[in-house]
């Protein structure tokens, strides 16, 4: 199963938030952390394809007044995303290990 | 949970709930009001809500395809409907390429007639000013004769003009054979030789901008100078090509007098226009003979008029009658003329929009070739009747192969299909069928376009350019697939799931009596359309071969002789040494159109202020006339060139001596007012010199030697070596200007044009209803005999004979055909009587017509379903029986 790079994003931001990965959260983590704000229509088509794929599981809850008493969607990962998320990074790390003078060390 | 507030629009709202899949909207339009409730904090309500609609456009243009993509039953379902209704269709290849083809059929005559109509209806609709261009008529309501003419007198411009302030400008027309109005031989001063052209009428300098004529060179003054003329862009470029004419002269018939400036070039005229000239010739300071443009008595001129905006035509018809009252009644009265009175009471006038002028001038006189809005009902009926057949044919076939889908519909509604979505499959079916057809039918109107035009003399074409053409005949398509699948489809639906598979079915038996019923429908419309193919067919051939009361055979016409000029005599003279030649005259009178009338009244002499005129042409002919027409005097004798009295001797037909009340004709005097008094020194037999739609009225032959026209009677044999010889004769005498003739013959049955055409196009019609019918017929009895097959089996095997069999499967059938002539035979004398009552001299319908049509159709009808019904009888019953 294919996995897109801004699905890839998306779902590390989701795997990131824990229990409170929902649409507008997701989409706050994203814009800060990559300095870009995704469209909401291309974040609900990402999130809408995850979903199909089984890469993450929801369930629904926590209405609130800003929201006109709508219901959020919650995403989680499943242990197939997670799989799917390693197999990912390590794809790339067996590729960059291979690439001379590329800095590999990651900041914390 | 409901939503409690919403700051979406609420076209938003419904656009997302439509848009995106059902198990999202909730949470996606909550993130939505989330961000904007965030948003609103930070960023206020004005730039908030913007933000929500581009977010609302983004999430829509993310979703857009999602649903059809994915979850849609309409999408399934449309595609399985689509697959049955194809797999049907390619199972049974007959049943289907008859359904098809029939229906193509039907379609392609639908929409020939349709492109016909169009045609028709939009003859003079492009005017800018379109409702304050108006044509003046004059119209008689006296009972005997209710008509109505367009000719005035020419002093009606001044008047109206004057007295009439809600016009802003008149025009008049002159469009027929007068002075140089008709036809003429045509040349460029700077030529030799001369050409014949035909279109060119007199116009006011008004008419350019009245008719909105537009220009090449020149301008809408181009006919203000008198003896100025505007030729059509495809004349400019035959005579003067690639250059501006504007200041050239033209010369018609080597006259001195006809020499033209040409003054501007207009655009061709559009063909759909009552106005088809290409030379215009100014009215301006014309005077055809002195005191002519101040009488109110010389009746020339067609009347065109532009109100003014907001001018109401209906208050103008009534102010009109002042011309009458002021200066027509008086005009008479004080020439002792006995008809002012009548006038007064019977004759009025018709303001008649231009728009109208195509199909609305039924009865009128005005030299102007029309249509006719009854033949545009009638073309549509007929287009109506044909469509009608074909979806009957739809319908019966779908019923009747009801049988064979019973058991799909009956596994289907067991499955869990409902009534709906099996009547969506039949819609869907008879979509496909009509989508098919109507492919199949535009392919046969591209081929046939050609045909049909020269049948209706007509240019039509697809207008494929214009946008509303697809959507229209995807209407079309939509309207006629509903038409067609709405009884199948409910009455296949309606089959009880149980009793077909039980097999219990009533195998469409409950069914035949409407099918029977649309049968009768079929063959009826058939026949009658039959029934009016004989008969105008009869009536053409009563009028081509009819005791007409001249030879019109053997007679050759050579036009333009007007130019041989004093050279006349000695031509005629050559001409009659060649032995193929019988006789010739002289003459620009004949009895077929396109020659020269003459209208006058006239009296007994010295009656004139006492009498009623007698209404009688007036043709000037020389001695050798009624000799080369083939025309019986039955009293006095012919003119002679010897005697000099003959300049006003006259001889009148027997109709005029009826009208002038004479016992003792020969020696009579008669006068027009005019003219010298003539005295009658002859009568001749009624010869039909109008089309048969008149009685034939009274004329009179006076005496002169001068025509445009020498008329050439020769002898039966060689043509083509006759032709040579004349032409040789011609060329001698006019090297500058070649020989143009016609057969007289020819231009007898070319007046009658219509009438062929209206044969030919009756013909066509009916063959193919008849088709239509038949293909029907076929399918019916096919599957007849598909159904009672083990029936007949079972038949022969016990010692039915083949004659028998036939005689089975045929009899149900031909009753209904049988009923269908009963019903059909009143309908088609009343159309054709109607018809026919145009024509004054016109043939019976005779009882034999009924019995050919109906015979027609019987024999037809046998032959459509005899194929089948003899497979069944020759059919070796054993192959139907072992099978069970």
């Amino acid at each position: 199963m294919k996995l897109g790079a801004f699905e890839e994003l998306v779902l590390l931001a989701i795997g990131a938030l824990g229990d409170d990965a929902y649409g507008v959260t997701i989409k706050e983590i994203l814009k800060e952390k990559t300095g870009k704000k995704p469209s909401i229509g291309a974040l609900h088509s990402a999130l809408y394809r995850l979903e199909d794929k089984e890469f993450v599981t929801t369930h629904e809850g926590g209405a609130t007044a800003e929201r006109g008493g709508r219901r959020k969607k919650y995403y989680q990962l499943t242990s197939y995303g997670i799989r799917i998320l390693e197999e990912a990074n390590e794809l790339r790390m067996a590729f960059s290990r291979n690439i001379p003078g590329l800095n590999l060390k990651t900041q914390e | 949970m409901s939503p409690i507030n919403s700051h979406l629009p609420k076209l938003a709202d419904k656009l997302l709930q439509w848009i995106l899949p059902d198990h999202m909207v909730e949470f996606i339009v909550g993130d939505l009001e989330e961000y904007f409730a965030m948003r609103q904090e930070k960023l206020g309500l004005l730039r908030a809500r913007l933000w929500l609609l581009i977010d609302v456009i983004s999430v829509c243009g993310s979703f857009a395809f999602k649903k059809i993509r994915s979850n849609s039953n309409y999408r399934t379902m449309f595609k399985y409907y689509f697959k049955l209704s194809w797999r049907n269709m390619a199972k049974q290849k007959v049943y289907s390429s008859i359904k098809i083809g029939g229906f193509a059929l039907g379609i392609a005559a639908t929409l020939l007639i349709a492109l016909f109509i169009r045609d028709e209806l939009s003859f003079d609709k492009h005017y800018k000013n379109q409702d304050q261009i108006y044509r003046v008529l004059n119209e008689s309501t006296h009972p005997e004769h209710m008509e109505r003419w367009s000719a005035f007198p020419p002093p009606i411009k001044p008047a109206l003009e004057n007295e009439f302030p809600e016009i802003q400008s008149v025009g008049r027309l002159i469009n027929f054979d007068w002075f140089d109005a008709g036809s003429n031989q045509f040349r460029p001063i700077e030529e030799k030789a001369n050409i014949y052209e035909e279109g060119f009428v007199y116009v006011d300098p008004e008419m350019l901008d009245i008719l909105e004529i537009s220009m090449v060179y020149g301008d809408q003054s181009a006919l203000d100078n008198p003896k100025s003329m505007v030729i059509s862009k495809s004349k400019a470029d035959k005579y003067f090509p690639n250059q501006d004419p504007v200041g050239k002269q033209i010369i018609l018939n080597e006259n001195d007098n006809s020499i033209y400036t040409i003054g501007g070039v207009m655009e061709d005229p559009r063909t759909n226009s009552f106005f088809q000239f290409d030379f215009l010739i100014t009215l301006k300071a014309e005077e055809f003979w002195e005191g002519e443009q101040t009488s109110w008595g010389s009746w020339n001129y067609s009347v065109f008029v532009k109100m003014k905006e907001g001018g109401d035509p209906r208050q103008f018809e009534e102010k009109l009658l002042v011309i009458r009252d002021d200066y027509i009644v008086p005009y008479n009265k004080e020439r002792g003329d006995q008809r002012a009175d009548d006038m007064a009471k019977y004759y009025r006038y018709d303001v008649q929009p231009v728009g109208d002028i195509h199909l609305h001038s039924q009865v009128t006189h005005d030299n102007l070739k029309h249509g006719d809005i009854d033949t545009v009902w009638l073309f549509g009926a007929v287009a109506f009747f044909i469509l009608l057949l074909a979806c009957i044919n739809f319908i019966n076939l779908s019923t009747a192969k009801s049988a064979n889908r019973a058991k799909e519909v009956g596994m289907q509604k067991v499955f869990g299909s409902v009534k709906s979505e099996i009547v969506r499959q039949f819609f869907t079916e008879a979509f496909l069928y009509t989508m098919v057809s109507f492919l199949v039918a535009v392919g046969i109107v591209l081929v046939s376009l050609p045909f049909f035009n020269t049948l209706a003399d007509k240019n039509l074409s697809i207008p494929f350019s214009e946008w509303w053409l697809v959507p229209l005949l995807l209407a079309f398509v939509l309207t006629v697939s509903f038409l067609s699948g709405l009884y199948p489809s409910f009455y296949l639906a309606a089959f009880r799931p149980i009793q077909v598979i039980k097999g219990n079915l009533s195998r469409g038996a409950k069914n035949s009596k409407f099918r029977g019923t649309l049968v009768v429908f079929q063959f009826a419309t058939s026949i009658v359309l039959i029934i009016c193919t004989i008969v105008t067919y009869r009536q053409m051939d009563f009028i081509l071969n009819k005791k007409i009361g001249f030879n019109k055979d053997q007679v050759l016409m050579i036009q333009g002789a007007s130019t041989l000029g004093n050279k006349a005599e000695a031509f005629r003279n050559e001409l009659t040494r060649l032995s193929a030649i019988e006789n010739a005259a002289y003459t620009s009178y004949l009895p077929v159109d396109g020659t020269k009338r003459d209208g006058n009244s006239f009296w007994k002499e010295g009656r004139r202020k006492e009498d009623k005129g007698v209404g009688a042409q007036k043709w000037r002919v020389d001695e050798n006339y009624l000799t080369t027409m083939g025309t019986k005097l039955v009293a006095g004798r012919n003119f002679s060139a010897d005697r000099a009295s003959d300049s006003t001797a006259i001889i009148i037909n027997e109709s005029m001596v009826k009208e002038m009340g004479f016992e003792n004709p020969i020696g009579q005097k008669i006068t027009n007012s005019f003219e010298p008094t003539f005295h009658v020194i002859g009568v001749i037999e009624d010869f039909h010199f109008e089309s048969f739609e008149r009685e034939v009225g009274p004329l009179s032959l006076a005496y002169g030697s001068f025509g445009s026209i020498m008329a050439v009677r020769f002898q039966p044999g060689n043509t083509d070596q006759m032709l040579a010889q004349v032409k040789e004769v011609w060329d001698e005498f006019m090297p500058n200007q070649s020989i143009r003739y016609t057969f007289m013959d020819d231009s007898y049955a070319r007046m009658y044009d219509q009438v062929n055409r209206t044969g030919k196009v009756f013909t066509l019609f009916a063959v193919l209803a008849v088709i239509v019918a038949c293909l029907g017929l076929f399918a019916l009895s096919a599957f007849m005999v598909e159904q009672r097959g083990k029936e007949i089996s079972v038949r022969k095997v016990l010692g039915a004979s083949t004659t028998q069999i036939f005689g089975l499967l045929t009899s149900n059938f031909v009753k209904l055909v049988l009923i269908a002539v009963v019903l059909a035979l009143p309908v088609g004398y009343y159309m054709m009587r109607s018809w026919l009552s145009d024509y004054k001299y016109h043939v019976d319908i005779t009882w034999d017509v009924y019995v050919i049509a109906g015979l027609v159709a019987v024999f037809i009808s046998l032959i459509t379903i005899s194929s089948e019904s003899l497979k069944a009888g020759w059919m070796n019953p054993v192959k139907k029986l072992r099978s069970e």
